[in-house]
Parts: structure tokens; C-alpha cells; sequence
């Protein structure tokens, strides 16, 4: 298995767990930080092929990624923090009031 | 050689972090396994000679997404539901179409292929890198930008609905 | 003048929208119900002027008159006009029409005031000679069937003038409906005509029926459907069960449209036709055994009648019969003398009878009159004249056109049986005898009116008596006209079986003394105080109540026809067919949708970790399809 393949592997498995941990995980810190690992495994892709085609496009793509994940948890922690002063708990079960 | 080597080390521990964010209970040790996994991902870009994303990654994720995530944690008491019971009722058909979810990927990545090029001198440097953000890209740089202000406006909302809120 | 039918036939349409959108309005006003008066008489008035004029031009020129009015449409090549026709019959039947309608206009003017409905009466009234006209001057059997269909509107809205009442609203729709059966069997045969010939023009029918070779369709065929829309539109059996009941309309109103006018439009039909019928001898023989069925069956139930206008109603049934018997045996133009003598003796009966309901203040049975003779002279003269001319009293009118009618029964060439002859001679005794009978018990003897209404007894105004006398007139003099020569260039009267041509004296000289046998009849039977007449009636009880229940017809289509239909309505097309099918059909709709909309609302649990899941089973299923087919 060469580079290219060993690293799309690793970055489809880094997608596939935080996707997973979305799923199963019921804290919702831990399901943002999921989010933030499926991420992680995309940008790594990005680098990967990148690299592989000498191309600066993936890099750029990754470094705006960068932007958009930080302003993303910038926010997305405060909700959560909001949401927990009405409800006392971090368990994502707790909030289904956006039902039938 | 030995870069090969250090590039599956640094692999393997990326990977390994990953599955341990999903084993463990106390949200603080999630993050940590979500660091090291950051980590080891900065290495892998080093290694591969992307430097500047190498060090943009532990720069931003690593000192601010994940140091913001930390203080978080520390702030809220975890001690509840999601601390005694981790996981949901989805854990056996998550796992189930996670696993179908790989093999459809891996299916799939036999199919692609891209031409492979020769790095030349300073692709990857930081001054193409930045010269690209005024050159060809400067339409995304200038949206990212409205978005980072889109997201202070957010904040800057909630800041006032507080207030409002607290009187 | 260029438009001259057009504007007889419009001009009674521009009365019906003058008073129809601004009447009521009129009416309220002080000086109001005069305006609607003038109106309402001026313009059938000015139609008939112009008929006059029409008439001059005829006969100075010699050749029927047309007139295009507009092309209705043009299909596959074949173009359908509305286009007027004047030749001999029109003139007959439009000055008719127009006469007699504006007398009638005349009469109402006294007759209907005070009522609410005043100026709502008179637009109605002018509708219904708009369509008339538009029948009678009608080219081509399309434009005559918008008149059929027009008339038979106008007679509903005027028998259920009074809606307020059910039973007088029921009548009128008893009477549409009843002619919408008719009209269906009319419609077969128009389809026929086109069918075959390609044309729906009277006189173009009339000349390839007439040449040869003979065109494809049966005549006999077409003759009997257009015969039974005939049926339905002049009452005869077996659809002659709603004239009676149309005498829930005003009194003016059953004289125009159920006496002078309306109902002789199925004699019109089968005598314009000629050309047809001459060629269709199955279907001359049922016009003339339906006709003397008819004639002879009302004139029984007539005898027991004790309704002043149901009298004169099945009268004329039975005067409607006897002149299908002239038609279906070829003398088309006796028929429509028939018509015309009938139209003048009828309307002014009807109209006597309206005088006598206004005098008595709204009494109608005649058991309650009696005595009238003096109190009401005029109404009294006027009423006697018509009915000697109805009986067949010579020389008045009646007597010359019922007697022509008679004789052809008997010595037409063109099915003349002495069997036809015998039995409307017994109708003519039976008529008679009944008209005799209600001039008796309305006018002479001892009153037996109740003491409020003998008080209040008096004559009518002379809106309504001028009128009277003019039709006395009419009915006295109008056998002179001599109308069966002056149609004798479009419709020759059959030839006379050479055998029996002598007995013609004779027959009349019969026909005389019928006519007073009835007189002499009623006056022995329901003269002084009628006990003559009571005792038979205990005698014949049976009989009496047979004949008073009209032969039980109503019943035996309410039991044939309208229970079953109810039944239907109710049991088959309410309950399976709306509840069970089309609202089940809506309901299972709105089920279905209910049970869809539950399902996927079940899929918005709330739980974020049940909609990554989704995503996920979305994501795959995305992926996999992309790989196979992208």
C-alpha cells in the first residue's frame, strides 16, 4: 500500500469514527468534538491529495477550513452553554422539544 | 525510510486517538485523545512537506478550538446522564452503518484517480501559499472574512440577549 | 323593411329586460305600475302591427319570407343559422300569437293589480312571447326547439308564479319536468333529420321527404319521436298530467300558455312538418288514435270536475286531442283553423273564469257559486258565447272548425274510420255537455255562494271586460276566416274517400245536434238546483270517483316512476354511491395522507442522534449509488 492510500485510509477512518461518535455519544461536548475530528480527517484528505498532485488548491481549501471550523466552534460553544443554563444537563436526549 | 516509518507512526496515532475519544467517559479525557489525534495529524503534514498547514493546524485547532473546548469542560458539570450512561440507543445500528459506511468508501476509493506531480522548490512555503490568497483565491479569502464578522455579530447577539435577559 | 321578423320577435325581449331590470323598481313608485303596464303591452302590440305588415307583404308578393339573422356555428363544413321564416302557416300562428297575447297583456293589467309580483309578471309574460315568436318564426327545427325549450321556461316561472305556495311551486316544476321527457324524444329525432339529411331547415325537410327518392331514415320513425315531444309540449297522453296542475298560475297565464298558445306549439310542430308526415302513414295512425285517447279520456274527467279552471284544463286536452286526430289524418290545415278558433273561444273562457275568480274574490269551485247571471252580466255574455262556440253551435266559431275536423276523421283518405268519427263525436257530445254544465252551475240557479263572498260580488273593471268582449267577438265571428283556403296552397287538404263524400250533410246535420244535445243535457241534469244531477251521482258512485281521481294516473306514476326513482336516489346513489364511494374515496385520500404525514412525523423524534443516523443511511445510500452509475 503505497503513501496516497495509507493516508486516505486514515483520514476515511478518522471521518467514519467522528461520524460515529455523533451517533453514539450522548454529552453533547463530546459530539462537537466529533464534529471537529470528522474535520480533521477531511482536511487530511485535502492535504493528502494536494501533495500528491503538487497542487497548492488542497492546501488553501484546508487553511480555509481551518477559518471556518474555528468560527464554527466559536459559536457552537456558547450555545451549548446557553442551552445548559436552561436545562442543567449536557445529556443530548434532554433536548427533543423540536418534535413530530 | 525513516520518514515512512514516522509517517505511519503518526498515522496509526491519529487513528488511535480517534478511538479513544469514543471510549472514554469523562469528556476532559476526550479531549485530550482529541489533541494528541490534532498532534499527530500536524505531524503528518510536516512529514509531508506542507508546513504552513502543519503549523496553522497546531496553531488553530490545537490552541484555540481545543484549548476553547478544554475551558468549556471545565466550566460545565459533566457529572450527569452523559456521564453515567456514555452512549445512546443508536450504538449497535451506528456501528453497524459505520462499518457499511467504510466498506461502501473503501469500495469506492478504488475507482478515483488523480495525476501525480512533482513538487518543485517552495510550493507548499508560506509566501506562494499567501501570494495564492491575493492571487486566485482572493474571492474566498474576502467571503471567509464576511463569515468570521457574521460570526462575531453572532456573538456579539447572544452577549446582548444575556443582558437583556439578566435585566 | 330589411329586419322586419327580427324585430317581431325582439321587440317582446326588449320588454322582458326593460321589466325585468328596472320593473320592480318602477312598480314601487307611486306613478310606477303604470309605466310597467305601458311597457309591458306596447311592445307585443307593436309586434303584432308589424305582423300585419308582414302579412301585407306576403300576400302582395306571393313568396315566403326569409330572413338571416346570424350564422350560430359553423361544424365540419355544415353551417347552423338562426334564420326567420314567414310563409302562410307563420302568418296564421304570429298573428295569432300576437293578438291573442296582447289581449291578454290587456287583461292582466286589471287582473294582476296590487299583486307584489306586478312588474316581475309582465317580463315574464313578455319572455314568453319572445320564445313564442321565436318557435313559431323559426326556420330550422333548431331555432324552434330554443323557442320549445324557451316556452317551457316561461310556463314554469309563471305557474309557479307564487313560489311562496310548495303546491304551486311543485305544479311548475311538474310541468318542466314533464316536458323535458318529450324533449328528449324530440332531440332523438332532430339527431335523426341531421343524421340522414344533413339539414335541420323546415322546408328543406319538407322537400326531400317529399321528393324522391325518399331519404334514408324512417319518416315513420322521426315522425313518432318528434310526435312524442309533441305529446309533452300539447299534453296528451301520456304526458298530460301537468296541464291540470298549471292551473296554480295566474288565470291570464293558463289562458295564453295553457290555452291559446303554448300547447298548440306540438300542432304547429306536426303540422309544419307536413311534408314528413304525408310520408309516414305508421306515424299519422298513432298521432290520431294517442289524439282521440286523449281527447275522449279528458273529456270524461271533465264531466265530474268541480274546479272552474280544471274544467276548462282538461277541455283543453281534449280540444288538443281532436286536433291531432285532424293531423293524423292528413288535414293539417283543419287542425291549425282548429288552433285559431280554439285560441279565441279558449282565451276567452279562461279569461271569463279569471273575471268570475275576481269577482268572487278568489273563489274557484263551483259547488259555491251559482246565481250569477245578473250580478256579472258582462263576464255572463261573453262567457256564454265561448262556451256555444266550444259546444259546436253553429254559426258560431267552433262549430265550423270542429265540425271540419269530424268530418276528415271520418272521410279522409289518409286513415278516415268511421270508428275515429264515432268516438269524437261522443267527445264533441261530452264536451258539450260539460261546458254546458259549468255555465249552469257558475251562472244560473240558486246561489249557493257563502254570504261574505255573495256580498262582495261585482263586476270586473273594463281592462278585463273589453277584453272579454272582443274575444266573444272573435270566437262569434272567427269561423268565417275561412283559415284552411288560405293554407291551402301550402298544405292541401286530403282527398275525401269517394264513398262517403255524400254523407257530409249528413254528419253535419249530427254534428248540430250533438252540440245541442249537450246543451239540453246539462240544462235537464244541473238546471234549478241540480238535484237531477245528485241523484246520479249517488247512483254511479264508482264511476263518479274513477273519473274524479282523474283514472288514478298521478298515482300510478308516483308509484311506477316516483317511488322507484326515490328509492334510487336515496338507497343507490346517496348512500353507496356519495357516501360510500365519493366520500369514502376522499376519506381514504385524507387517510392515507394522515397515516403518510404520522409515519414521517414519527421521523422527527427530536433526538439529534436519530438524525445523524439518518444522515448516515442517507450518506450510504447516496455513495452507493454514485459509485455504480457516476
Amino acid at each position: 500500500m503505497d503513501r496516497v492510500n495509507f493516508l486516505l485510509a486514515i483520514s476515511m477512518g478518522l471521518f467514519a469514527i467522528g461520524l460515529l461518535g455523533l451517533i453514539v455519544r450522548r454529552n453533547l461536548l463530546v459530539m462537537l468534538m466529533c464534529m471537529e475530528l470528522m474535520l480533521n480527517g477531511v482536511n487530511l484528505s485535502l492535504v493528502t491529495f494536494a501533495r500528491h498532485s503538487a497542487t497548492l488548491d488542497g492546501a488553501v481549501m484546508v487553511f480555509l477550513s481551518f477559518i471556518v471550523a474555528a468560527a464554527e466552534i466559536a459559536i457552537a460553544i456558547p450555545i451549548v452553554l446557553l442551552l445548559v443554563r436552561q436545562r442543567r444537563t449536557l445529556d443530548a436526549g434532554a433536548y427533543d422539544r423540536l418534535k413530530g | 525510510m525513516i520518514e515512512d516509518v514516522v509517517l505511519v507512526l503518526f498515522g496509526i496515532s491519529a487513528l488511535v486517538g480517534a478511538v479513544m475519544m469514543l471510549l472514554m467517559r469523562h469528556p476532559m479525557g476526550v479531549a485530550m485523545a482529541l489533541i494528541s489525534t490534532m498532534v499527530s495529524l500536524g505531524g503528518v503534514y510536516g512529514l509531508l512537506g506542507v508546513h504552513v498547514i502543519a503549523v496553522f493546524q497546531i496553531m488553530i485547532y490545537v490552541g484555540a478550538v481545543m484549548v476553547f473546548m478544554v475551558y468549556a469542560i471545565m466550566l460545565l458539570d459533566v457529572r450527569d446522564v452523559s456521564f453515567s450512561e456514555r452512549y445512546s440507543r443508536l450504538l449497535w445500528p451506528g456501528l453497524a452503518a459505520i462499518v457499511v459506511l467504510l466498506g461502501v468508501l473503501f469500495d469506492a476509493s478504488r475507482f478515483g484517480r488523480v495525476d501525480p506531480g512533482q513538487v518543485t522548490g517552495n510550493l507548499f512555503g508560506v509566501q506562494p501559499f499567501s501570494a495564492a490568497f491575493l492571487d486566485a483565491y482572493w474571492l474566498y479569502f474576502e467571503l471567509s472574512s464576511v463569515l468570521l464578522v457574521v460570526a462575531v455579530l453572532a456573538a456579539v447577539a447572544i452577549v446582548k440577549l444575556r443582558r437583556r435577559r439578566d435585566g | 323593411m330589411h329586419n322586419l321578423l327580427a324585430w317581431i320577435v325582439l321587440l317582446p325581449l326588449v320588454g322582458f329586460v326593460a321589466n325585468g331590470l328596472l320593473g320592480t323598481r318602477l312598480a314601487a313608485q307611486r306613478l310606477g305600475p303604470g309605466w310597467v303596464s305601458v311597457i309591458a303591452c306596447a311592445l307585443p302590440i307593436a309586434s303584432f302591427v308589424l305582423t300585419l305588415i308582414a302579412c301585407g307583404a306576403l300576400l302582395s308578393s306571393g313568396q315566403p319570407r326569409l330572413e338571416l339573422a346570424y350564422t350560430w356555428a359553423e361544424i365540419g363544413g355544415q353551417e347552423l343559422q338562426v334564420a326567420f321564416w314567414f310563409d302562410r302557416l307563420s302568418a296564421v300562428m304570429t298573428l295569432v300569437v300576437t293578438g291573442v297575447g296582447s289581449l291578454i297583456h290587456i287583461y292582466s293589467t286589471g287582473y294582476m293589480k296590487g299583486d307584489a309580483g306586478y312588474a316581475r309578471y309582465f317580463a315574464y309574460l313578455n319572455l314568453f312571447l319572445f320564445f313564442m315568436l321565436l318557435l313559431v318564426l323559426g326556420r330550422s327545427l333548431l331555432v324552434m326547439f330554443v323557442g320549445w325549450e324557451g316556452v317551457g321556461l316561461a310556463s314554469y316561472l309563471l305557474i309557479g308564479f307564487w313560489f311562496e305556495d310548495p303546491a304551486k311551486a311543485a305544479a311548475g316544476k311538474k310541468a318542466f319536468i314533464t316536458n323535458r321527457i318529450g324533449d328528449a324524444a324530440f332531440l332523438l329525432g332532430m339527431f335523426l333529420l341531421w343524421q340522414s339529411l344533413g339539414t335541420l331547415d323546415l322546408d328543406r325537410i319538407n322537400a326531400a321527404f317529399a321528393a324522391s327518392p325518399a331519404p334514408a331514415v324512417s319518416a315513420s320513425l322521426v315522425g313518432v319521436l318528434l310526435f312524442i315531444g309533441a305529446c309533452g309540449k300539447s299534453a296528451q297522453i301520456p304526458l298530460h298530467v301537468w296541464l291540470p296542475d298549471a292551473m296554480a298560475g295566474p288565470t291570464p297565464v293558463s289562458a295564453l300558455i295553457h290555452a291559446a298558445t303554448m300547447v298548440t306549439a306540438g300542432i304547429y310542430l306536426v303540422a309544419r312538418l307536413s311534408g314528413l308526415y304525408l310520408q309516414a302513414p305508421e306515424a299519422s295512425q298513432v298521432i290520431a288514435v294517442v289524439g282521440l285517447a286523449t281527447a275522449f279520456f279528458a273529456a270524461t274527467v271533465a264531466v265530474v270536475q268541480t274546479d272552474i279552471k280544471k274544467v276548462l284544463a282538461y277541455s283543453t286536452v281534449s280540444q288538443l286531442g281532436l286536433m291531432f286526430v285532424a293531423l293524423g289524418v292528413g288535414a293539417y290545415a283543419v287542425a291549425i283553423f282548429h288552433v285559431v278558433t280554439h285560441a279565441f273561444f279558449k282565451a276567452c273562457l279562461f279569461l271569463g273564469a279569471g273575471s268570475v275568480i275576481h269577482a268572487l274574490g278568489g273563489e274557484q269551485d263551483i259547488r259555491r257559486m251559482g246565481g250569477l247571471a245578473r250580478r256579472i252580466p258582462r263576464t255572463f255574455a261573453t262567457f256564454a258565447v265561448a262556451t256555444a262556440a266550444i259546444a259546436g253551435i253553429p254559426p258560431l266559431a267552433g262549430f265550423w272548425s270542429k265540425d271540419e275536423i269530424l268530418w276528415f276523421a271520418f272521410a279522409s283518405s289518409r286513415g278516415g274510420a268511421a270508428w275515429l268519427w264515432l268516438l269524437a263525436s261522443v267527445t264533441a257530445l261530452l264536451t258539450s255537455f260539460y261546458m254546458f254544465r259549468l255555465l249552469w252551475l257558475t251562472f244560473f240557479g240558486r246561489s249557493r255562494m257563502t254570504p261574505e263572498v255573495e256580498h262582495h260580488v261585482h263586476e270586473s273593471p273594463w281592462s278585463m271586460t273589453g277584453v272579454l268582449f272582443v274575444l266573444a267577438l272573435l270566437s262569434a265571428v272567427g269561423g268565417f276566416i275561412h283559415v284552411p283556403q288560405f293554407l291551402e296552397p301550402l298544405m292541401p287538404l286530403p282527398a275525401v274517400q269517394p264513398e262517403r263524400a255524400a254523407l257530409q250533410g249528413t254528419l253535419i246535420g249530427v254534428a248540430i245536434a250533438i252540440g245541442l244535445a249537450g246543451l239540453a243535457g246539462a240544462a235537464w241534469f244541473f238546471g234549478g238546483d241540480a238535484a237531477r244531477a245528485g241523484a246520479w251521482r249517488e247512483r254511479l258512485t264508482g264511476l263518479h270517483r274513477l273519473l274524479s281521481a282523474k283514472y288514478y294516473v298521478d298515482e300510478l306514476y308516483e308509484a311506477a316512476l316516483g317511488r322507484p326513482l326515490r328509492w334510487l336516489s336515496e338507497r343507490v346513489l346517496l348512500q353507496w354511491g356519495d357516501r360510500r364511494l365519493i366520500d369514502g374515496t376522499l376519506h381514504l385520500a385524507a387517510g392515507t395522507a394522515r397515516v403518510a404525514a404520522s409515519l414521517f412525523g414519527a421521523l422527527q423524534s427530536g433526538s439529534l442522534h436519530r438524525y445523524a443516523f439518518y444522515v448516515v443511511l442517507g450518506l450510504l445510500a447516496a455513495l452507493a449509488w454514485s459509485v455504480r452509475h457516476v
